[in-house]
Order: structure tokens, then sequence, then C-alpha cells
């Protein structure tokens, strides 16, 4: 169990070393386009399509950061009525619901891919086929079902400590 | 099953978990292949205007951390602080010009509320009548460009931003105008602690805010000017602003960076992922003509577009009350954007419409989300803050009516820039 735990430490740190590479990159590479537009009168051409796929990336991997720090957007009227026991309980079902569906999106992104690959339009990106830059949706989707599934398991294993601890604080670190 | 998920929605589910699971449902009951789920959110990465999204929510991320709101308020108490209820009058402003920067996502009340509540309460204004203000002022200036819910709705009804961004100006201001009025009646009374300012410190003032004061010209002379679309915009601002207050103010060092990054990514991924499952549920009701049916069921109650609007706003006021912005944007714009077409109601009013209701709803009891930050950061029970805001809400309500029935007001600057 540690050592998975620490693997995931490292993997957080990297994934969020790479959101903030990713804004970064974004950040400058649209501002390039703009200076050699306006001085040059030229551009890149694949900056344009590539900088809509960077902001699919950086969104899906910030969602995936997000169910991390549970800042998912919810439509919380009735949970504030619940005792810290009942609200964990609710928890587990909330994610148990989120694990399954978002193992089902996996599936779906996974479908969707191997469909691209067999009948796409075969067209590239810088040197990558279209497919490749899709492969974000399988690669968040499956991270959200990971992380959905270690909340079930943090919050299962509270539940079943004695009462005391039931207050204890349940944001992990999936 | 669908009641279920519902009920899991209501429960504290994230939405685009709910979404994407009602879509899942609907598209294998009619024996569609599940990948068409992600076919459409794949298809996010035709929309230019998306790149607008992350880069407008980082720089108003930095400069919600950064000394901005500080340097704005002392600006604003420069050239306004004479008035009467001068103070409150600079409250008003100040907020607007933030929440245009940064996107109505709680923040305004987080940073710049902090700031003014205590200045408020030492000029003597009655703690209630600050309460009412600054928890209704949390959202104001959301009609201003280049706010992120005007964006989102360009997004996904389609309208162009360049004009939305137009639209939104004069109702704002008349917004703006009808609240700076009764700040200025309800500071009659209160003792001036700030006398003109001189020549001299006005000058010390906007030497301070240098960097930042031609943010706004940039930005919107870009737009508008045309040399620049959102997402190119939104790409300078994010870099300006990181320049300036990383590198000049040096407010933010280079190690709180990657924090304040990862954090507006965040925000950011949320909001897309709603948007994402909505790609999928949305082109299934068009698919199964979902809002031609309620379109047809509506008409045989309502026959004219007034009645239509009234409605309408009655409806987008208990949404705005219940849902955040961005998720009611992405839930309802879809659905009633044919209808109101089917009324004639021009798609640019319709989205000034749309955000003043959500505007309006995140200071309504019970659950606006104004009520529970400012409840929180200025540490009063909620129920306080319901009274607080009321007059406030009642004019925000005024120019809500103003709003939907002179669609000139939202158009007159449209029709007048962008001929034909």
């Amino acid at each position: 169990m540690k050592i998975l735990k620490n693997l995931g430490c490292r993997f957080n740190q990297i994934e969020e070393l790479f959101i903030s590479l990713l804004l970064l990159a974004m950040i400058f590479l649209a501002s390039l386009q703009i200076f050699m537009r306006i001085l040059f009168d030229s551009g890149l051409v694949w900056a344009d399509p590539l900088l809509r796929h960077l902001v699919l990336w950086v969104g899906m991997l910030g969602a995936a950061l997000a169910t991390r720090y549970g800042k998912h957007i919810t439509i919380d009227i009735f949970s504030h009525l619940l005792s810290a026991r009942g609200a964990l309980r609710l928890n587990l079902v909330l994610n148990f619901f989120a694990a399954v569906v978002c193992g089902f999106l996996t599936w779906a992104a996974f479908l969707f891919i191997k469909n691209e690959i067999a009948f796409g339009s075969g067209r590239e990106l810088v040197g990558i086929p279209v497919w490749g830059w899709n492969l974000i949706f399988p690669f968040a989707f499956a991270l959200m079902t990971v992380r959905f599934s270690a909340k079930i398991y943090e919050h299962g294993v509270t539940l079943l400590q004695p009462k005391s601890n039931s207050s204890r604080s349940i944001s992990g670190s999936a | 099953m669908k009641f279920i998920i519902f009920a899991l929605a209501l429960l504290g589910s994230p939405l685009f978990v709910v979404i994407a699971a009602l879509a899942l449902i609907s598209f294998y009951g009619v024996g569609i292949d599940l990948s068409v789920v992600v076919i459409e959110m794949s298809r996010l990465a035709d929309t230019p205007l998306l790149l607008s999204l992350p880069l407008f929510i980082f720089a108003g991320s930095l400069l919600s951390e950064s000394g901005t709101p500080q340097r704005l308020l002392k600006l604003s108490q420069g050239f306004l602080g004479w008035l009467p209820g001068g103070l409150a009058v600079v409250s008003l402003f100040v907020c607007a010009i933030f929440t245009a920067f940064t996107g109505a996502s709680g923040v305004t009340i987080f940073a710049v509320g902090g700031i003014l509540f205590p200045a408020l309460l030492k000029d003597d204004y009655p703690e209630r009548f600050s309460l009412g203000l600054l928890t209704s002022s949390g959202s104001l200036g959301l009609l201003f460009p280049p706010s992120l819910p005007l964006i989102l709705y360009g997004v996904i009804s389609g309208a162009r931003i360049d004009q939305l961004f137009l639209a939104g100006i004069l109702p704002g201001l008349v917004m703006l105008l009808l609240l700076a009025g009764y700040c200025i009646r309800q500071g009659r009374g209160v003792k001036k602690t700030h006398s003109a300012v001189s020549k001299r410190e006005m000058v010390a003032v906007l030497r301070e805010v240098i960097w930042e004061l031609p943010l706004p010209i940039v930005v919107l002379g870009g737009i508008y000017g045309g040399f620049l679309v959102v997402g190119e915009a939104a790409a300078v601002t994010a870099l300006y602003v990181l320049v300036v207050e990383v590198f000049i103010y040096k407010d933010i060092s280079l190690s709180q960076l990657p924090k304040i990054m990862v954090q507006s990514m965040v925000l950011f991924g949320g909001i897309l992922v709603v948007l994402a499952a909505s790609m999928a549920s949305t082109n299934f009701l068009v698919d199964q003509e979902v809002p031609q049916r309620l379109f047809e069921w509506v008409r045989e109650y309502i026959t004219n577009k007034y009645t239509f609007l009234m409605v309408l706003n009655i409806f987008l006021l208990l949404v705005g009350a219940l849902l955040d912005i961005f998720s009611a944007l992405v839930l309802v714009v879809p659905l009633i954007v044919p209808i109101a077409q089917a009324y004639d109601v021009n798609l640019i009013h319709l989205g000034i419409i749309f955000l003043t209701n959500l505007q309006i709803g995140y200071c309504t009891p019970p659950v606006g989300l104004n009520l529970f930050l400012a409840s929180y950061r200025f540490e009063r029970p909620i129920a306080e803050l319901y009274r607080a805001t009321l007059p406030f809400v009642g004019l925000l309500l005024l120019t809500l009516l103003i709003i939907t029935y002179f669609p000139l007001l939202s158009l007159l600057l449209v029709e007048t820039f962008v001929a034909g």
C-alpha cells in the first residue's frame, strides 16, 4: 500500500508540473502567433489546431485533478443537512456512481480511439495522427475512474473504523 | 433509472457525471454506439473560442492573488472618493471591473470584499448596507467584457462573441448607475473622511497603477478594433498579467506560480468536463427533437413574445438561484435558444437577459452562491445577509425588467458598430 501511495504522489507531482508547462506553452504559442502576424504578416500553420488540442489536454487533466481535490461543479443543495457520518455514507454512494460512469466513459473513449485508428481520416498534426491527440480522453477518464475508486476505498476504511474517528478529514490524496 | 440519477445530482454528484450518465443511457436506449458520447466531446477541438477560457481564468487568478485589488481601490478612491456615498460607489466600480476580468467565480467577494468591508465600516456606513452592497456586487460586472460567462454563452449558443461584448456594455452601465444612485442616496448621512485628493496624490496613484491601466485598453481595443480575436486577446492578457505581476510588481513570486496555474486549470477542467458532457447530451436532445417538442408544448400556453420573456425570466431566476452560473448556462442555453428564436427573440439580447438573471440568482435566497461566500468571508449568519441584500436585489430586478423589455439597450451598440 505504501509503495502505491508513493507512486501516486510522484505521479501527482509530474501531473501538476505537466499542466503548468502546458499552460505556459499555450500562452507563448498563442502570443507568438499574434506577434508573427502583426509584425511579419505570417504565422505557423499548425499552431492554431495544436492550440485547440492543447486546450482539451490541459482541461481534461485539470478535470482529473479536480477529481482528486474534490473540486468538481456540483448542485449541492441538501448535503449540508447531513451528519458527518451520513455525509460520509452519501459520499461513498456518489463516488461509486461517479467511478462507474467514468468507467463507461473510459470504455466509450477507448471505442472511439479504436474506430478512429481503423476508419479515421489519417490526418496528422505535427507528426502525430489526430487519434493520438484524442488519447487524452481515455487517459483522463481512466484517471478519474481510478481516483473516484480510491475515494471509495478511503471512505470505506474511515467508515469501518470506530465512531470516534469518523469525523477525520476525508480529503485523501489518491 | 433516470430518476435515481436526478436524485444523485441533487445530493451533490459531480454534474458532468450526471450529464454523462444521462447521455450514455439515452444513446444506449436508442441503440447507438456509446463512442458517440466521446466523439461529441472531441468536437470541442473545433471551437476556437474555447482557448480564451483557460487563459482568462489564469489571468483572473493571477490578478486576484496579486496586489491589484488594493491598487484598483486606491485609484477609484482618487477619482470617486469625493462623492457623497463615495466609498460605496467606489466599491461598485471596483467589484464590477474585477468581476469582468475574473469571471464571477466568487473571487470578487474574497479578494475585493475582504478589503472593502472594513473600509466601509470605518467610514460609518451601516453594517447591513455594507454587507448587502458587497454581497450583491460579487457578481456585478458579469455583463462587461471579457467576462467568462459571456464567452461561455457565446460558445454554447453560437452567438457572435464580439457582438455579445458590445451588447453587455449599456445594460451593465444602467445597472451600475442605478446602484450608484442608491449608494449616493444612502451615503448622504455618512461622514466624509475622503475629501478631494490633491493633484500630487493623484499623480502618485496613477504612477502606481501605470502598468495595469493599459490592460483593459489592450484587451478591449484589440477586440473591438479588430486586431485580435477573443482567444488571442486572452493570450495577450495572460502574458501581460504574468509579466506585470510576477516581474514588474513582483506581487507573486516564481515559486507561487505553479500553484496558481494548477488551481486555475482545476477550475477550467471542472468547467470543461461539464461542457464536454453536455455536448453529448445536447446532441441527443436535438436528435430526439426535444427543443422542438418543448416549444410546441410552450406554444399552447404562451402566445406572445412578451409573456414568453416574462416566464423565461421567472424560470431563469429560479435556475440562477439553484445552479452556479457555468452549469446553468451549459444545461439551459441549448434548450432555450431554439424556443426563444421561435418567439423571435434576438440571440444577443437573449444572452444579456440570461446573464442578468443568473447574476441576480447569485444573490437570491436560499442558495445563491454569493450569500454563502459572503457569509463565510464576513462571518455573518446567512439569514442576516438575506435581509441585507434585499434592496439591492430589488434594484437588480428593476434593471432586469428594463433589459428585458427594451431590447434596444442591448442592441444599440451592436447595430451602430456592426452595421449589417
